[in-house]
């Protein structure tokens, strides 16, 4: 039960749009969340594991068989789309049971396991309403017991969250990888939140312009994402350009900051990434690594406040769980990430 | 706003209710409202042989027109409807519409042109007047049924029914057709009362023994004023009922997609 693409290219007709060079392998049990921005590809990847496309090159493997030549229905993949998709015409136990019947299983079994899976979801005594008469919330979790209850190969999701209110997301987070880990099945999540993908997958890959930019957990993909505009994307994050000026130092916008710097030579241009949380505020007005200026951005998010400091020619951006007025803050060396310079992040002057 | 669509409706009733009116009347000539009460028009009409022949007619007309229409229309919407290519789809769309910019009479004249050469000699049969109604009325089933599949997202139902593992004929079956239930219904019924008043194409192409209702009823009013207002009574009846079923079952389906989303 391993999902893998392996080379797989594919380019929409008449587009330039599409899938460059993409290999990826989901194992059992495993949860991996596709990010990026709009027209990333990340649907087409699905699209493409699910057969609604075909590979130009490459393959696409299902349980180490090549399935690109097959279409959706002999793939055996449980898929749940953004929009639900249940049929209106049938109650919830048929919508359940409609996979069963396709594969021929009786009547009596396929309700007895449409029952079963829909007590899964948190569904039961709802069998023989009809999908018009549930909320956003409900019809996921009957999408979701449809795309499971005939044992796939692998589960895809499609931005299954996307239509929710906020809290209801977090609810229903929870019941997706609940579920998933309960079936031990492969899964991709494809979502363009990236909170949802960092909390919930194995792996997460980050796209971009149809590659796959990078793939790693979330704890690596946070803390150590590949290049600055990955680092841009995954959550908050400071991004100064800079140049190594001595061995522990280099020179930014802000001023001179003191991190490591190994592995870069005297003269190098960088991006410093340092994740707004880890700075923090300070009564010091100097010292190494110590900054102050003008606050010109102060957002009070509930738990934490998110501050921008006007620090020389850059901004300092920082999260505190304090109210007091932030003058300065201190970056502490170890709390800096040294990237590969970017001209299309930092243009040169 | 309500006076001039109460006049309206007016001009619309009035001559419906005197012809109702008529078609009881014993006698009417130069007065306002006829004299007399009698049935004796209708026994009239259900005694003429050609007016009973062309009634049957029409009915066979009409459920050969929906039976091709549902045959031909439902799989030529579905092939538009998802045809990849936008060319193919505003092609097709042109194609469908051309009945309708056309008048019937330049149809039948084309119909007259080929089908009495000596290769094609079916002028006045049955099926040739059924295929005229077919090619005048298609256009309503594939307009219809093309902006229900639009509007249901048909394409969202059958890749969910084919990755749950149901091959084209099976979701076609069970989720397509299923689908398009009340759009197929509604398209039938507008085609029905299409194709139950057409007088223009069914004069022309029609032969003497598949004469429609509306052929042979230009033939009451050279007769008694009553017998033409029965004639024409039972006509409006059978459109009215058409027409009646149509908006309510189209009524019936925004109920069902309203209690959709």
């Amino acid at each position: 039960m391993s999902l893998s693409f392996e080379r797989v290219n594919f380019l929409y007709p008449g587009a330039r749009a599409g899938i460059f060079d993409a290999t990826l392998s989901i194992e059992r049990g495993e949860l991996v969340a596709v990010i990026g921005a709009s027209g990333s590809g990340k649907t087409t990847l699905l699209r493409l594991l699910a057969g609604f496309l075909k590979p130009d090159s490459g393959r696409v493997l299902i349980d180490g068989r090549d399935v690109g030549a097959e279409p959706p229905e002999a793939r055996h993949l449980g898929v749940v789309f953004q929009s639900y998709a249940l049929f209106p015409h049938m109650r919830l136990w048929e919508n359940v049971a409609y996979p069963l019947r396709v594969r021929g299983v009786a009547r009596e079994e396929r309700e007895r396991r449409a029952l079963d899976m829909l007590r899964r979801v948190g569904m039961g005594g709802r069998e023989n309403d009809l999908p018009a008469s549930l909320s956003g919330g409900q019809q996921q979790r009957v999408a979701l017991a449809r795309a499971l209850v005939f044992e796939p190969r692998g589960l895809l999701l499609d931005e299954p969250l996307s239509a929710l209110d906020a809290s209801l997301r977090m609810e229903m987070r929870d019941e997706i990888l609940r579920v998933q880990r309960g079936a031990g099945v492969a899964a991709l999540l494809v979502t363009h939140d990236q909170e949802e993908a960092l909390s919930i997958a194995d792996k997460v890959v980050v796209m971009s312009k149809g590659r796959l930019a990078q793939i790693g957990a979330p704890r690596d993909l946070y803390e150590a994402p590949a290049t600055a505009e990955i680092a841009a994307f995954v959550g908050q994050s400071n991004l100064w350009p800079g140049v190594v000026v001595a061995p522990g130092l280099i020179e930014a916008p802000i001023g001179r900051l003191a991190c490591v710097t190994k592995g870069r030579a005297v003269g190098e241009a960088v991006i410093a990434l340092a994740r707004p949380e880890r700075l923090a505020p300070t009564d010091d007005t100097g010292g190494s690594n110590v900054f102050c200026g003008e606050s010109v951005a102060d957002r009070y998010l509930g738990p934490v406040r998110r501050v921008d400091l006007k620090v020389a020619r850059g901004v300092v951006r920082l999260e505190t769980h304090l109210r007091g007025a932030v003058r300065c803050v201190r970056i502490p060396p170890e709390s800096i990430r040294l990237l590969d310079a970017d001209p299309r992040l930092f243009p040169p002057e | 706003m309500g006076l001039v669509a109460g006049a309206y409706l007016i001009f619309l009733a009035a001559p419906i209710a005197l012809l109702a009116i008529g078609s009881f009347g014993e006698s009417w000539t130069g007065t306002l409202l006829p004299s007399g009460v009698t049935l004796r028009w209708y026994e009239q009409l259900l005694d003429d042989q050609s007016f009973r022949r062309a009634f049957f007619t029409s009915l066979k007309i009409v459920a050969s027109t929906c039976a091709l229409n549902a045959l031909i229309g439902v799989p030529l919407a579905y092939a538009i409807h998802s045809s990849a290519k936008r060319g193919v789809r505003a092609a097709a769309r042109l194609a469908a519409l051309m009945p309708i910019a056309v008048p019937d009479l330049v149809l039948a004249f084309g119909f007259i042109l080929v089908f009495s050469s000596d290769a094609l000699p079916w002028l006045g049969s049955f099926w040739l007047l059924a295929a005229g109604h077919l090619v005048l009325t298609l256009t309503y089933t594939v307009s219809t049924l093309l902006a229900d599949m639009e509007q249901l997202g048909l394409e969202k139902y059958e890749q969910a029914a084919a990755s749950l593992g149901a091959g084209f004929f099976f979701r076609f079956r069970t989720v397509t057709l299923p689908m398009l239930r009340v759009g197929v219904l509604s398209a039938m019924l507008t085609v029905a009362a299409l194709s139950i008043g057409e007088f223009q194409l069914s004069n022309l192409v029609s032969g003497f023994l598949s004469r429609t209702y509306p052929v042979v009823l230009l033939q009451a009013f050279y007769g008694a004023t009553g017998f033409a207002c029965a004639a024409t009574i039972v006509l409006l009846t059978l459109a009215t009922i058409a027409a009646l079923s149509s908006s309510l079952t189209a009524t019936l389906g925004e109920r069902r997609e309203a209690s959709a989303t």
